[in-house]
């Protein structure tokens, strides 16, 4: 089912225009091992405006051709719905799912202790997840700390059985909008996914057999700094589908339900990301005299030096 | 054996690569690849790239972050 939405991106299908209120859209969360793709799929939604479209995931059927879901504005849920929301995760949780041992209420003890069993082995994943968001490591412990203070809160609605990991990559990624980046400029975001590709000063890569396979073994060899200089440069709704996919291997589907953005968004984003990625870098081992179509004998005196990619690196200047 | 020629397996090259093609869909890219060596070529720089990334970002949560989410979500609870 998910893949069969996959190779044809979804047009966006629901327009909500809702507004909703912060704590609610954790409560949101609905994606689950079965068929709830297609309501997040269809959001066509840029990731700066998520805080203003929380409750937009909770469209009502699931499951059935995207096609149907088409969602009246007037129909969506409203910010006062937020305490029900939890009620009916909890509900949900009693009737379904016979995996949950605590099906009535928990006592506070026994959820902070399943909250840290299962969610506190993802701090590694999501700190380097939030080092690439946030650009630094002060910032990005503060994300991750307020992440799970975020999740903690709203872990009750949490629905066992479901996507946890996903759940808390979604959580981690609005905190970071609502929260981080507003700090930071950039003001192509929001529209970046707009631009042409001649806009974002994308070219062709090697042609050749042969210049592919020097590339290949050019990428081989970067500095692991050189690489993460190149993610930075790269801009952040593009990068962070890269990260989802290629270092934490989530689904187009998943990545579109963490970033809250249509499937076909997220090919594009991931496809521009790494093809500047690929750009950046392809750049840095010319630079470097890094093997492309040539013996690497450079390599080692420059490798050990690799701070100085920071300020080397040509960035892309968005 | 069908060889869906270098412009569908171009296209398709990156959801191959995560995964996201199934079946008779991934079948026709390694078909094609076999005999393609400027599209197996580009599959590989693929292949590269991502594992560039997945090396470059292996980072490990400092242990003081871990002991203050810790402390923050068991104050959270007594309150």
């Amino acid at each position: 089912m998910v893949t069969a939405l996959l190779t044809r991106p979804a047009r966006a299908l629901i327009r909500d225009s809702s507004g909703a209120a912060d704590p609610s859209e954790l409560n949101s969360w609905s994606m689950s091992k079965s068929a709830d793709t297609s309501a997040t799929a269809a959001l066509d939604q840029p990731l700066v405006e998520m805080d203003s479209t929380a409750l937009s995931t909770r469209t009502p059927a699931m499951g059935g051709a995207v096609d149907d879901l088409v969602v009246d504005p007037a129909d969506a849920p409203a910010v006062t719905e937020a305490e029900a929301t939890i009620e009916e995760a909890l509900d949900e949780d009693e009737v379904g799912d016979d995996a949950v041992e605590d099906t009535a209420a928990p006592s506070p003890s026994d959820l902070r202790a399943l909250f840290e069993e299962q969610a506190l082995p993802f701090i590694d994943q999501l700190y380097a997840a939030g080092l690439r968001m946030a650009r630094n490591p002060a910032d990005a412990q503060d994300l991750v700390q307020e992440t799970y203070v975020k999740a903690f809160a709203a872990f009750a609605g949490y629905q066992q059985g479901t996507n946890l990991k996903a759940w808390l990559y979604r959580i981690l990624t609005n905190t970071f909008i609502n929260n981080y980046r507003k700090k930071q400029r950039n003001p192509y975001q929001g529209t970046i996914d707009d631009l042409e590709d001649w806009q974002l000063g994308s070219a062709q890569s090697a042609t050749s057999p042969v210049g592919r396979s020097a590339e290949a073994e050019a990428i081989d060899h970067l500095p692991d700094s050189a690489v993460k200089d190149a993610l930075q440069a790269v801009p952040e709704d593009f990068r962070m589908a890269v990260y989802f996919a290629d270092v934490e291997g989530f689904s187009y589907q998943e990545i579109a339900d963490i970033m809250k953005t249509p499937v076909g968004t997220v090919m594009s984003r991931l496809h521009r990301g790494r093809r500047m990625l690929r750009e950046l870098l392809g750049e840095y081992a010319k630079e470097r005299g890094i093997a492309v179509g040539e013996t690497s004998r450079r390599r080692s005196s420059k490798s050990t030096a690799p701070t100085e990619a920071a300020a080397d690196t040509p960035g892309m200047t968005t | 054996m069908t060889d869906c020629g270098c412009d569908k397996a171009k296209q398709e090259l990156e959801e191959y690569l995560h995964n996201e093609l199934k079946g008779a869909d991934a079948a026709d890219i390694r078909d094609h690849m076999e005999h393609c060596a400027s599209c197996s070529g580009e599959h590989q720089v693929g292949v590269m790239l991502t594992e560039a990334v997945k090396r470059a970002c292996k980072d490990q949560a400092p242990s003081e972050l871990r002991d203050q989410v810790l402390l923050k979500l068991r104050t959270l609870q007594s309150h």
